[in-house]
């Protein structure tokens, strides 16, 4: 572990470009991902066998969450927001690998993160609305609103983006620091404690990207809603 | 704290590489699963459906069938039933006229058996009745066959009609007397001599001998006979005997 969890180590370098421990990691996350993707997929059969069953149930799981926060086909949305609450939960999870850090406990990641949810509102709300409809969505209700409509795209962005840093770089910084005051069997309650976390903020990432999508899309179907659940957990997470 | 653009570049794309490595080899291929079971699931309820509905069809016209043939059965039923009963009326009826026909010719034949009887007894009476007479008049004395007949011959002809008598007595050469015995010349010519009256003849009538009429004098021809004797008194009375059995 650094000395500041906040700064980021360089694996190495692809000429003058800098590859960072971070972006090592999310490419063994992703590797991970995508093998597990590829075995448990390889198989698939009509009459589904228990893991197909699993697979099912997240594909169906997050069809639902996405179906009842925008009212809306979840076909479009289903791979983005199935994809952030997969890489990040497992991401997070890294944090249980020793002398890995989780890529999510640092900004650039988070920010990455929240920069493709920002693409996709913007994406999603001119495939759905068009270019003119979306732009008429930050003059709702009223075009005095339009200030405020462009800051909160921004603001949005930016507190889904330190919402997880905060989360999982604190779990992070915790454990860290009672490893190093209390020896090795204290941390586990926490880091136990920070898998739920890690899930927790998983959800809440990939909810909230539903929510802000489902916003910019809503135009003309009614307001995208939190779910039941994730009205909950935006309140005290904010 | 710093922020390395690069890491953050990377992720970006590490990012966007990982939402086509998991379209490509997660979701894509298990929604497809999920929405081909569906899309497998509402076929085979819609097929369900329309085999259920084919069933009910199928089920409706076995019962309508069921019912035809119900009715088909009571129809057949019915018709035997009074198909059987009109031969039955049939049979009956039949077996009553011939029970009617036996009774009937057992009761004609037992009729004709007693008639048969009836004529046997009076001709058994009649034959017993001549056979008594010619007993009795073989006991008299020979002119108590001839005697008086001579009159009532006269008297048997007058009662006859006019017509018949005159073709009785128009047979001419063929007329004769009948007795029966022989005659003496006295007895004839005093037959003769009585009768002449009445049967108009030239010469003296032919005589022919007939025992069966026991006593008596008749008139015979081709025409007819005028009956004149004790064996026809007999057979008169035999006959009013058995008519008046008979009534």
């Amino acid at each position: 572990m650094n000395d500041s969890p906040l700064s980021v180590q360089v694996a190495f370098h692809i000429g003058p470009v800098p590859v960072t421990t971070i972006v090592v990691t999310t490419w063994f996350v992703m590797a991970g991902l995508t093998l597990a993707a590829v075995l448990l997929t390889r198989r698939l059969r009509f009459v589904a066998g228990s893991v197909q069953t699993v697979l099912e149930l997240i594909v169906i799981t997050v069809d639902a969450q996405i179906e009842g926060t925008m009212q809306r086909d979840p076909a479009p949305y289903r791979v983005l927001v199935g994809t952030l609450f997969l890489f990040i939960l497992a991401a997070n999870w890294t944090s249980l690998v020793p002398h890995i850090e989780p890529p999510t406990a640092h900004l650039e990641t988070d920010a990455a993160l929240a920069f493709v949810v920002f693409v996709a509102t913007i994406y999603h709300g001119i495939r759905v609305n068009g270019p003119l409809g979306y732009l008429k969505t930050f003059a709702e209700p009223s075009w005095v609103m339009i200030p405020l409509n462009l800051i909160e795209q921004i603001t949005r962005t930016f507190s889904l983006m330190v919402r997880l840093f905060g989360n999982v770089m604190s779990g992070v910084f915790v454990i860290g620091i009672v490893l190093s005051l209390a020896g090795l069997l204290v941390p586990i309650p926490l880091m136990a404690l920070d898998l739920l976390t890690g899930a927790v903020q998983a959800y809440i990432f990939a909810v909230l990207a539903t929510v802000f999508i489902g916003a910019a899309v809503g135009e003309g179907n009614g307001a995208a809603r939190l779910p039941e659940s994730g009205k909950d957990i935006r309140k005290e997470t904010d | 704290m710093e922020f390395d653009w690069w890491t953050f570049f990377f992720e970006v794309v590490n990012i966007g590489v990982l939402l086509w490595l998991l379209a490509r080899f997660l979701f894509r291929p298990v929604a497809r699963i999920i929405d081909e079971r569906k899309a497998e699931t509402a076929r085979v309820l819609e097929d369900a459906g329309k085999a259920r509905k084919a069933a009910d069809e199928a089920e409706a016209e076995a019962r309508a069938e069921r019912d035809r043939i119900h009715a088909e059965r009571v129809d057949l039923l019915e018709n035997a039933r009074a198909e059987a009963e009109a031969q039955k009326k049939d049979l009956l009826m039949k077996a009553r006229r011939q029970a009617d026909e036996v009774v009937g010719k057992v009761r004609a034949a037992a009729e004709q058996a007693a008639e048969e009887e009836r004529e046997q007894r009076i001709r058994r009476a009649s034959e017993l009745s001549v056979a008594i007479t010619r007993r009795l008049m073989d006991s008299l004395p020979a002119d108590a066959r001839i005697d008086g007949y001579a009159e009532r011959l006269v008297e048997a002809l007058a009662a006859l009609g006019a017509d018949e008598r005159a073709a009785v007595l128009a047979a001419g050469e063929d007329l004769r007397l009948v007795a029966p015995r022989e005659l003496s010349k006295a007895e004839l010519a005093a037959v003769t001599k009585k009768i002449a009256s009445a049967v108009p003849h030239d010469g003296q009538l032919p005589v022919e001998v007939d025992p069966s009429l026991i006593a008596g004098l008749e008139l015979r021809s081709r025409h007819g006979v005028v009956h004149n004797s004790l064996a026809a008194d007999l057979g008169r009375v035999a006959e009013a005997l058995a008519s008046d059995e008979q009534a």
